[in-house]
C-alpha cells in the first residue's frame, strides 16, 4: 500500500488498517499493541487536509515513546510502561496529520537481527510464515510488506531497518545520523542508533523523511542541515551517476540467485547511463565490522539500559533490599540473550579491558569510516546486496560465525551505522518466491542523491508499491 | 612520635541556575516532592541530555576564581553505577576532560599566606534526595540533575584549621562570584575530606580515610582534628589504618565508619555518546571573565587601597557578601568611606541582629544612609540626632524627611549661635572668670547653656569652638 | 586467551545487576569463545596514532540550551509509572541500615 492509496477519511483509514492488522496478527505476530485511535482521530480532524500525512495510520516500532500508549521495546521489563511524553518523531508524525495505529514487535531493546527475541514472540515473514522477518524492526517491516500500513517507523543500529526490509521485500531507509532526532527513542547504542522508515515505494520514503527530519534541540546530536523537499525533487535520471559495487560483499556471497539478480540490476543501471564499477576495500578491515559493532554497541547498550532497574517505572520484582529488587527485576525483565550481551558490553568497559577492547574498537571504527569515506569520495553511492541469502528459517539464522559470508556479506550494512551515512534497502526481485533486496549508501546528508538512485532501481525492478496478501 | 597530616578536599557545589544541568527541569530547593522533574531527570527511556549554558558559565566563573586553566572544548563522560538515587544508572560527568585544571586558592594561616593547589574543577549532575523511614527509603527526584561543580584540591592541606580555612575561602569565592548559594546546611555545598598521616620526612602516603558530607565549617575542622587524633592513636599503638569511608557524628564529635573500600570501584567511565564535544567561543569565555564580580580579597584590597580603610574594617565588611554589597551601594552616594563603614558595620549590623532581620528584609536604603552621613558632615544634624534619624531610616524612611519632621535641623548659622553664646556669657559672668583661672569646665557649662537655649539644635562642634573663642576675647 | 570461569561470569553479571543461571553461563562461555576470536580480528588493524571515534561526526557543536524555559511534569505524571509510591515519593526498601 502506498500513501497515495489512502484517502482523506481518517476514520476509514484507521479502521481499515486496524482490521487488516488484527487479521494478520495470527500469521505475522507483528503487533505488540493495537492503539485506541479515537482521540488522535479527533485531533487529526482539526488539521489541514493538505498535510503530507493527513489521515495516514502509521505502524511504530515499540521502542519509540508514545504518550499514553504502552511502549515496551519488546522487553518484559517495560511490559507495563506507558510514556508520559511523545518522542520527537511522534510529535512530527502527528503534526503532519498521521495517526499512531499500532506499536510493532522488535528484537528486545533492538538487540538482534532476527526478531526471534521479542517478549511477544517471533515475527513471521509475510512471504513465508515459516521464515523470519529479520530484525530488529521486524514488526514494522512485516506490516509494510503485508500491505497493512503504507508507512512504518523503525530504528537501525546495525542494519535493523535495512535487513528486515530486504527479507520482507520493502523499502527500508535510514537517513544520516542526526538527520532525525532520537529524542524519545529507547536506545540500543547511542552512537549508532538511527530512526528511519519502511514504505512500499521510494517516493513514500522521501515524503516520510521530509516530515521526520530536522533539528531538535532536545537531541544535541541532531543536525542543523536544512531539510530538503525530497519527494518533489525526486529524479531518477542516472546519467553520469557513479556507483561503486562493494566487491568484498558480492565476492563472499554464495547464493547464485542473489548474485544473478544483482548482476542483472547492475547491467540495467549501466543501460540508464550510470557508471557502475567494482571497488574493493581491505578484506581484513571489513572482517572487523562485526566485532567493532558488537563491542561498541554492547558497551553503550549496557550503560544505556542501566535505567531499567524497577525503581521508577517498569516491572519491579520485589526483593528484601534495593540490590535484590534490581537484580530480580533485571534478571526476570531481560531475556538471556540481552543479559549475555550486557555482560559482554560491561566486560569491555572495565579499566583493564577498555584499551584493548572498547577503545580499540573505537579506533578501528575510525579506520573503517576513513576507508569508507575514501570510496565514497569518487562515487555517488555504494551498492551491494543487502543480505547474503533470502529470509532464512529460524533455525538457519546464525548469530555467530567466522566465515566471510557471515562477517562481511551479512554484516556490511553496519558501515552505514559506523559512518552515520544515509543508507537504503530497495526490493530487487524474488528468488523462489522470497524477496531479494539491494542496499545503497551515500555521503552524509546526501539523502536526495540516494533516493534518486533508489528511485531508478525501483523503476527498473517494477516493484513500486509491491506488497503481499497474507490472509489469502 | 609526631605525624604529618596530608589532607585533600573534594567539594561538590550546586550551581545557581534556573534549570538542571541536562534538562529544563526547574531547580528549586524545598519544592513539593517530585514536582521539579521531567522525563529526563527521571531517567525515562529514550530521553537525552541537553547541556545548560548558564551552568557552563557558572563553572567558568568558578574556574576563574580558582585560577584554573579552562578547556574551551567541553566533553562529558559516563560514570556507571547502580543506586536508587541515580536515575539513569550512570552519572554524566567530566572524567577525562574537566573544564578547569591546575588552579589554586590562597589561604591565611598562622604562618602566613599558603597556596592550596586545585587539581581540577568539573561539571556533573546531582543525584536524587532520599529520606530513610522505618517503612523504607523515600525518593524525591527534584534534586536529580541539578548542576554541580566538583572541586578537587591537591593534598596540600595539613591541619583541621587549614582545611576549614580552605573551605571557607572557596565558599566565599563561589558565593561572591554568584556560582552557588553555598549553603552547607542545605547541602548546596558538600565537603568530603581525605586524610592520611605519615611520619615527618617520609615521602610516601599513609592509608587514607575519607570523611563524607561535612555540613559546616566548624565540623570540617572538628572532624579533621578528630580523625587525626584517631589515626595517630592507631599508629602509636602499632595498629593499621583501614581505607574506608567515615562520617562525622555531631553528637559524639567523633568520626564513624560507614563502609570499607575494597579496592577501587571500577566505574567503567567512557565518553558520553549523546553529547557532541562543544566548542566554547573564546570571546564568550573572555567576556565572562571580564565581567566577574570581585572575590573577597579584591574587595578588601579596594577598601584598603582606594578608600583608606583599616585592615580590620576591610575584613569586617567582606565577612559576608551581603554586607559588602550594601557598603558598595552606600559609597556610590558618598565619599565618606570611613564613616560609611562605621555606620554599616556597627549601627546597621547591630540593628539587624537585634531585630532578627535578614539582609533581604533590610529596609534601610543605601542612598539614605549616604545622605544622612552627608548631613552629619555638613553639620545639618548632630551625631546624637543621627542616631534617632537612623532608627527611622531602618523603617525605610528618608533622613531628610525625618529630620524635617522632627525639627532637627541643626543650627549651624554662626551668627545665630553667636547670639546665644553672647546671651549665655552675659547671664553667667562667673564663667569668664573661671575660664581665665584655667577652669575648662566653664566651656562645657556654656556649651550646655547654648544647647539648652537652642533646644539641642546648635551644632555642638561649632558651639564648642565658638565658645572658646568668645571666652578668650573677654 | 582469557579464561571465562563460571564464578567470574556470575560476578560480571551481578556487577550489572542481574543473574545468569547455569545454562546461560555455559551458553555464554561458548559464545565468548567465538566473540574473543572475532575480537582478535581487531588486532590485525594498525591503530597507531588513531584517535578513538566516539561519534559518527566530529564537528564540535556550539549549541547549548539557555537557562530560561522550565519544563516539569506534574507529580502525578512523574510517578505514574512508579511501582511503589507513598506521599508523592518513590519508595524502595530502606537503603541504609
Amino acid at each position: 500500500m502506498k500513501l497515495n492509496d489512502l484517502g482523506k477519511n481518517v476514520e476509514a483509514n484507521v479502521e481499515c488498517v486496524l482490521s487488516k492488522a488484527h487479521a494478520s496478527q495470527d500469521k505475522l505476530n507483528a503487533v505488540v499493541t493495537f492503539v485506541d485511535c479515537e482521540k488522535q482521530i479527533e485531533e487529526v480532524k482539526k488539521l489541514d487536509q493538505n498535510l503530507p500525512l493527513y489521515g495516514v495510520p502509521v505502524a511504530v516500532k515499540d521502542n519509540i515513546s508514545t504518550k499514553g500508549i504502552r511502549t515496551t521495546a519488546s522487553s518484559r521489563i517495560l511490559d507495563n510502561y506507558v510514556p508520559v511524553f511523545d518522542a520527537h518523531v511522534i510529535a512530527k508524525l502527528k503534526a503532519a496529520g498521521a495517526v499512531v495505529a499500532v506499536k510493532t514487535s522488535m528484537d528486545e531493546l533492538g538487540m538482534g537481527g532476527t526478531n526471534l527475541n521479542a517478549y511477544t514472540g517471533k515475527v513471521n515473514n509475510p512471504y513465508d510464515f515459516e521464515r523470519i522477518s529479520g530484525g530488529s524492526s521486524g514488526g514494522s517491516a512485516a506490516l509494510t510488506a503485508a500491505g497493512v500500513v503504507a508507512l512504518a517507523l523503525g530504528t537501525d543500529t546495525g542494519d535493523s531497518i535495512r535487513k528486515p526490509a530486504a527479507y520482507c521485500g520493502v523499502v527500508g531507509f535510514k537517513p544520516t545520523y542526526g538527520r532525525i532526532s532520537r529524542y524519545g527513542v529507547i536506545p540500543y547504542a547511542s552512537s549508532l542508533d538511527h530512526v528511519g522508515c519502511f514504505t512500499s515505494c521510494v517516493k513514500d520514503a522521501a515524503v516520510a523523511l521530509e516530515v521526520l527530519a530536522g533539528r531538535d534541540d532536545r537531541d544535541m546530536t541532531s543536525s542543523y542541515e536544512p531539510v530538503g523537499h525530497y519527494a518533489e525533487a525526486l529524479n531518477s535520471d542516472l546519467k553520469g551517476k557513479r556507483i561503486a559495487v562493494l566487491a568484498n560483499v558480492m565476492d563472499s556471497i554464495k547464493d547464485e540467485a542473489i548474485l544473478k539478480n544483482f548482476d542483472a540490476l547492475c547491467e540495467k543501471l549501466k543501460a540508464r547511463g550510470a557508471i557502475v564499477e567494482k571497488v574493493k576495500m581491505n578484506d581484513e578491515l571489513l572482517e572487523t565490522l562485526l566485532p567493532v559493532y558488537l563491542i561498541i554497541a554492547n558497551a553503550e547498550a549496557c550503560a544505556n539500559h542501566s535505567n531499567l532497574d524497577g525503581v521508577r517505572f517498569g516491572m519491579r520484582e520485589e526483593g528484601a533490599d534495593l540490590e535484590e529488587i534490581m537484580i530480580n527485576s533485571r534478571t526476570k525483565g531481560f531475556s538471556s540473550a540481552v543479559r549475555k550481551r550486557f555482560v559482554l558490553g560491561s566486560w569491555s568497559l572495565f579499566v583493564e579491558n577498555q584499551e584493548k577492547l572498547f577503545r580499540k574498537a573505537q579506533k578501528v571504527r575510525r579506520v573503517i569510516v576513513d576507508a569508507y569515506a575514501d570510496v565514497l569520495k569518487d562515487y555517488d553511492a555504494v551498492l551491494a546486496s543487502a543480505a547474503s541469502t533470502t529470509a532464512p528459517k529460524p533455525d538457519e539464522s546464525n548469530d555467530e560465525k567466522m566465515s566471510d559470508t557471515y562477517l562481511v556479506a551479512e554484516n556490511h550494512m553496519v558501515l552505514g551505522n559506523l559512518s552515520g551515512y544515509p543508507s537504503i534497502t530497495v526490493p530487487c526481485g524474488f528468488a523462489e518466491g522470497l524477496p531479494i533486496g539491494v542496499n545503497l549508501t551515500a555521503k552524509a546528508f546526501d539523502e536526495q542523491n540516494l533516493l534518486n538512485i533508489a528511485k531508478a532501481i525501483e523503476e527498473e525492478t517494477g516493484l513500486e508499491g509491491k506488497t503481499v496478501e497474507v490472509n489469502a | 612520635m609526631n605525624f604529618e597530616t596530608i589532607i585533600g578536599i573534594e567539594i561538590h557545589c550546586e550551581l545557581k541556575t534556573n534549570t538542571k544541568m541536562f534538562s529544563a527541569g526547574p531547580v528549586r530547593f524545598g519544592a513539593a516532592p517530585n514536582t521539579c522533574t521531567n522525563e529526563i531527570d527521571l531517567g525515562m527511556p529514550g530521553t537525552l541530555p541537553c547541556l545548560n549554558m548558564h551552568a557552563v558559565e557558572l563553572a567558568i566563573r568558578a574556574c576563574s576564581g580558582a585560577h584554573c586553566t579552562i578547556d574551551p572544548l567541553i566533553k562529558f563522560d559516563r560514570k556507571n553505577y547502580y543506586y536508587s538515587d541515580l536515575p539513569k544508572g550512570f552519572q554524566i560527568t567530566q572524567q577525562f576532560h574537566p573544564i578547569g585544571s591546575n588552579g589554586y586558592l590562597t589561604i591565611d594561616t598562622e604562618a602566613g599566606k599558603k597556596k592550596i593547589r586545585i587539581n581540577r574543577i568539573h561539571m556533573e549532575e546531582d543525584t536524587a534526595k532520599q529520606f530513610h523511614t522505618a517503612n523504607g527509603t523515600m525518593i524525591d527526584f527534584n534534586r536529580a540533575g541539578t548542576p554541580l561543580v566538583e572541586i578537587v584540591s591537591e593534598p596540600d592541606i595539613r591541619s583541621g584549621k587549614e582545611a576549614a580555612a580552605y573551605v571557607e575561602q572557596l565558599r566565599n569565592m563561589l558565593y561572591y562570584l554568584g556560582v552557588s548559594d553555598c549553603k552547607m546546611e542545605e547541602g548546596s555545598m558538600r565537603c568530603d575530606v581525605n586524610i592520611s598521616l605519615r611520619p615527618y620526612g617520609y615521602d610516601g602516603y599513609g592509608t587514607k580515610t575519607e570523611i563524607k558530607n561535612l555540613n559546616s565549617l566548624s565540623n570540617v575542622q572538628k572532624a579533621v582534628d578528630e580523625e587525626i587524633q584517631r589515626q595517630s592513636k592507631i599508629y602509636l599503638e602499632g595498629g593499621t589504618v583501614i581505607q574506608e569511608t567515615r562520617r562525622f557524628d555531631e553528637a559524639s564529635k567523633t568520626t564513624i565508619s560507614m563502609r570499607k573500600k575494597e579496592g577501587n570501584v571500577d566505574y567503567k567511565f567512557f565518553p558520553e555518546p549523546n553529547i557532541f564535544p562543544i566548542q566554547l567561543d573564546e570571546a564568550w569565555i573572555k567576556s565572562i571573565q571580564e565581567n566577574l564580580n570581585e572575590v573577597p580579597e579584591q574587595r578588601k584590597e579596594r577598601y584598603m587601597n582606594q578608600y583608606g580603610l583599616s585592615d580590620y574594617d576591610a575584613v569586617t565588611l567582606t565577612a559576608t557578601k551581603e554586607l559588602s554589597d550594601f557598603y558598595d551601594e552606600v559609597i556610590k552616594h558618598t565619599n565618606e568611606y570611613k564613616l560609611a563603614s562605621n555606620w554599616v558595620t556597627t549601627e546597621m549590623v547591630a540593628y539587624l541582629n537585634k531585630e532578627g532581620i535578614s539582609y533581604e528584609e533590610n529596609k534601610l536604603q543605601p542612598e539614605h544612609l549616604a545622605a544622612m552621613i552627608d548631613m552629619i558632615i555638613k553639620g545639618e544634624i548632630s551625631g546624637k540626632q543621627a542616631k534617632v534619624v537612623f532608627e527611622e531610616m531602618m523603617q525605610g524612611k528618608d533622613p531628610k524627611v525625618v529630620a524635617e519632621a522632627k525639627g532637627m535641623k541643626q543650627m549651624s548659622d554662626p551668627s545665630a549661635i553667636l547670639a546665644l553664646i553672647t546671651a549665655a556669657i552675659e547671664a553667667n559672668p562667673q564663667s569668664v572668670t573661671d575660664f581665665k583661672n584655667g577652669k575648662d569646665k566653664a566651656v562645657g557649662f556654656l556649651v550646655g547653656q547654648v544647647m539648652k537655649a537652642s533646644k539641642g539644635t546648635a551644632n555642638p562642634a561649632m558651639t564648642n569652638k565658638m565658645v572658646q573663642e568668645e571666652l578668650k576675647k573677654r | 586467551m582469557e579464561k571465562f570461569e563460571k564464578g567470574m561470569l556470575k560476578k560480571l553479571a551481578n556487577d550489572v545487576m542481574f543473574d545468569l543461571n547455569d545454562q546461560e553461563i555455559s551458553e555464554l562461555q561458548e559464545e565468548l569463545e567465538i566473540y574473543v576470536r572475532q575480537m582478535d580480528l581487531l588486532n590485525r588493524i594498525d591503530t597507531e596514532n588513531v584517535e578513538e571515534m566516539v561519534y559518527p561526526f566530529e564537528t564540535p557543536t556550539t549549541f547549548i540550551r539557555d537557562d530560561e524555559h522550565e519544563y516539569a511534569l506534574n507529580a502525578a505524571d512523574a510517578l505514574a509509572n512508579a511501582p511503589r509510591v507513598a506521599a508523592n515519593h518513590i519508595v524502595v526498601p530502606k537503603v541504609v541500615k
